[in-house]
C-alpha cells in the first residue's frame, strides 16, 4: 500500500511538472534569448543572456503601451470584481433568505447567465446604442455581467450556512435590512469573498477575447492584448513575446500566491461556527 | 416593565393553522413559561410576541399599546435565542453593545452600559474575546447581556438552556431566576423541559397543538391538572395514566396517579411484579408490571431493597388520585 502511494505521488508530481513547470521554464528561457536565438523556438539555453535588455525593450515598446495596458487591466479588474462581490452577495442573500414566487424566476436568470453563451454582435450593438462601446466602464459592466452568475451561486451557497438566528438577533437589536446585510452578514462572508475575488480577478485580468471585441482602440489596450505587439504576419519577435507573456502572467500569480493563505485561513475560520 | 396581553392570536402557514386563537395575559414583572411538546406552537407564539413572525389575526398589547404591526425594536423587547445567535465577527463587548451602536448612542455611553452589564453577568474579563473563544455557559451569558443592556420592557427566551449540559443548565436556571428577581422585568420563557418550567415560573402556560391546555402556577398545575395531557406533562417521572377498563372501574374516562403518590405496603390492594429498578440515590424509581393496570411507575425512597422480579403490593395515597372526564 505504501509503495503504491509513493508511486502515485511521484507520478502526479511528474505530471504536474510537465504540465505546469516545463512551459514556464520554456517561456523563461526564450525570454532571455536574443531575437535570432528565440526564432528557433527550441528548449536550449540562450547563447547570450539578454533578460534585462528584453525586459526594457518590452516595457518601452510602442511608447510604453504596456504600462497603459497594466493600468487599464487593473482598473477593469478592480472595479468589475468589486461590483461582482457587492451585487453577488446582495442577490445571493436575498435569494437564500427571502422566499417568494419570484425566487425561481430570478434563479432561472442566474443559471441562464451561466449556461447561455454570450453573443458578441448583439452585445456590441447594444453597447453602441447606450454609448458604452469602446469605453472602460462599458467593459467593466460586461465583465461584471459575465461573472455575476457564478458569484451569486457561490454567495448564495455560503449564506445558507449562516444561521438565520443571526439575522433575527440583529433585527431584534434594531438593525434595518441594509444594516443586517452590511454589519452582520457581509463580514461573515469573508472566506467566500476571497474565493470570488481570486477566481474572478484572475479570469478578468487574463481575459483576451472580450477586450478584443468590446474594447478596440489604442488607448483602451489591456495586458493580454499587448501580446499582439510582437507578433504579426511578417515579423515576430519571439523573445519579446515571451518576455511579454512573462510580465502579464506575473500579477495573477502574485494574487494567487498572496491569497492562497487567506483562502485556507478563511475556510478553517468558517468551518468552526462561533 | 410591562403587561403583555394576547387577544385571539391566530397563525397560519399556508393553509395550515398552527396557533388556534390564544388569549393570554402576562402580568407586569411575571416570569411566564410556555411549555409543551415539540410542534405545539410555543416558539411560534414567542416569535409572534417578538415581532419576528406576524400573526394572521388577533391583537398583541404591551403595556396597553397595540404592538401587532410594529417592528421588533419598536416593541421594546429583547430576545435570547437557543443557538445564542452571537455575531461571530464581533467581540463580546461589541456583541453586547451592538443594539446601542445601531441606535447611534455615544461611544462613552455604550462603553458604560456594556461594562455595567458585564459586571452583572461576570463577563468583565471576557469583553475582548470572540464568541468562539467562549464556553457554552459564557456564550449564553453574553446572549443574556445583549438582551439586558437595552433595558427592555419584556424579555423573551427561546429555549435558552437546551444547548448546555445538565450541571450548567441547573446553574443557569438559578442565575436566570436571580436575574429576574434583580431586574423585576416581565419575562416570557419557552421550554420543552418541565423541570425548567416548574423551577423558574411564576406562571406556566401549557400548550398543545397550538392551543392553551392550562394556565396556572407550577403547584396549581401539579396539584390540579385540568386534563390528562397536563397531568402527564407536569411532574417527573410522569403520572401513571390509565384509560379503558381500569378507568371505567374508577368511574372516569382517564384515571391518573403520580409515581410519588403510590405507597408500597403489604396490605395494598394492587399487586404486581418489579420489572426494573432505577436507583437515583435519594429516590428509587420502580417500573412494575401490575395485574389490573399493566405497566406502572412507582417512586419510593432511596434505601429500598427492591429487586427485579420481586412481588409487590401497593396502594394509592388518599386524596391524591386523579379522575378525568373525557379529555
Amino acid at each position: 500500500m505504501k509503495r503504491r502511494q509513493y508511486v502515485i505521488g511521484i507520478t502526479a508530481l511528474a505530471a504536474t511538472f510537465v504540465i505546469f513547470v516545463l512551459p514556464f521554464i520554456f517561456i523563461l528561457l526564450n525570454a532571455s534569448k536574443t531575437s535570432q536565438d528565440s526564432a528557433a523556438l527550441d528548449f536550449s539555453l540562450p547563447d547570450r543572456w539578454v533578460f534585462f535588455e528584453n525586459l526594457i525593450a518590452v516595457v518601452q515598446a510602442r511608447d510604453y503601451i504596456l504600462l497603459l495596458a497594466y493600468w487599464n487591466s487593473t482598473l477593469i479588474t478592480v472595479c468589475s470584481v468589486a461590483l461582482m462581490v457587492i451585487f453577488g452577495a446582495m442577490v445571493g442573500y436575498i435569494l437564500q433568505r427571502r422566499h417568494s414566487a419570484w425566487n425561481k424566476v430570478i434563479f432561472g436568470f442566474v443559471l441562464a447567465g451561466l449556461m447561455i453563451p454570450p453573443a458578441v454582435v448583439p452585445t456590441i450593438w447594444l453597447l453602441q446604442q447606450i454609448g458604452l462601446f469602446k469605453t472602460i466602464h462599458g467593459m467593466i459592466l460586461i465583465q461584471c455581467a459575465y461573472g455575476l452568475s457564478f458569484s451569486v451561486l457561490l454567495f448564495r451557497q455560503f449564506i445558507g450556512t449562516i444561521p438565520r438566528d443571526l439575522d433575527e438577533a440583529a433585527r431584534i437589536d434594531g438593525a434595518s435590512p441594509l444594516q443586517i446585510f452590511f454589519r452582520v452578514i457581509l463580514p461573515l462572508l469573508k472566506p467566500v469573498t476571497v474565493t470570488v475575488i481570486v477566481v474572478q480577478s484572475i479570469t478578468v485580468f487574463n481575459d483576451f477575447t472580450h477586450p478584443l471585441y468590446y474594447l478596440p482602440g489604442r488607448e483602451n489596450v489591456t495586458v493580454q492584448l499587448t501580446l499582439y505587439n510582437f507578433q504579426s504576419q511578417f515579423v515576430s519577435q519571439m523573445n519579446l513575446l515571451f518576455m511579454n507573456i512573462l510580465l502579464v502572467t506575473i500579477p495573477p500569480l502574485i494574487v494567487f500566491l498572496f491569497f492562497n493563505r487567506q483562502i485556507v485561513a478563511g475556510m478553517t475560520a468558517g468551518a468552526v461556527k462561533g | 416593565m410591562a403587561r403583555v396581553e394576547l387577544h385571539d392570536i391566530r397563525k397560519s402557514f399556508g393553509k395550515v393553522e398552527v396557533i388556534h386563537g390564544i388569549d393570554l395575559t402576562i402580568e407586569d414583572g411575571e416570569f411566564c413559561v410556555f411549555v409543551g411538546p415539540s410542534g405545539c406552537g410555543k416558539s411560534t407564539l414567542l416569535r409572534i410576541i417578538s415581532g419576528l413572525e406576524e400573526q394572521t389575526s388577533g391583537r398583541i398589547e404591551i403595556d396597553g399599546r397595540d404592538v401587532g404591526n410594529l417592528e421588533p425594536v419598536e416593541r421594546d423587547i429583547a430576545m435570547v435565542f437557543q443557538s445564542y445567535a452571537l455575531y461571530p465577527h464581533l467581540t463580546v463587548g461589541e456583541n453586547i453593545g451592538f443594539g446601542l451602536s445601531l441606535a447611534r448612542k455615544p461611544k462613552a455611553e455604550i462603553a458604560e452600559a456594556v461594562n455595567r452589564v458585564a459586571e452583572t453577568l461576570q463577563l468583565g474579563h471576557l469583553l475582548d474575546r470572540r464568541p468562539k473563544e467562549l464556553s457554552g455557559g459564557q456564550r449564553q451569558r453574553v446572549a443574556i447581556g445583549r438582551a439586558i443592556v437595552r433595558d427592555p420592557k419584556v424579555f423573551l427566551f427561546d429555549e435558552p438552556l437546551s444547548n448546555l449540559d445538565a450541571a450548567l443548565r441547573s446553574q443557569m436556571r438559578i442565575e436566570l431566576t436571580d436575574l429576574h428577581a434583580q431586574l423585576g422585568s416581565t419575562m416570557i420563557y419557552v421550554t420543552h423541559d418541565q423541570v425548567e418550567a416548574m423551577t423558574m415560573a411564576d406562571k406556566i402556560v401549557v400548550l398543545k397543538d397550538g392551543a392553551i391546555e392550562q394556565v396556572g402556577t407550577p403547584m396549581e398545575l401539579y396539584d390540579k391538572p385540568a386534563t390528562p395531557f397536563v397531568a402527564g406533562f407536569i411532574g417527573s417521572p410522569k403520572m401513571n395514566l390509565f384509560d379503558g377498563d381500569v378507568a371505567a372501574q374508577k368511574g372516569c374516562e382517564v384515571y391518573g396517579i403520580r409515581p410519588e403518590h403510590i405507597r408500597l405496603t403489604d396490605d395494598g390492594d394492587w399487586h404486581g411484579r418489579v420489572r426494573l429498578v432505577e436507583r437515583l440515590g435519594a429516590d428509587t424509581i420502580v417500573h412494575a408490571e401490575m395485574e389490573t393496570f399493566g405497566p406502572m411507575i412507582i417512586r419510593t425512597d432511596g434505601q429500598s431493597e427492591l429487586r427485579e422480579g420481586r412481588e409487590i403490593r401497593a396502594a394509592p395515597m388518599p386524596e391524591r388520585e386523579f379522575r378525568f372526564g373525557k379529555s
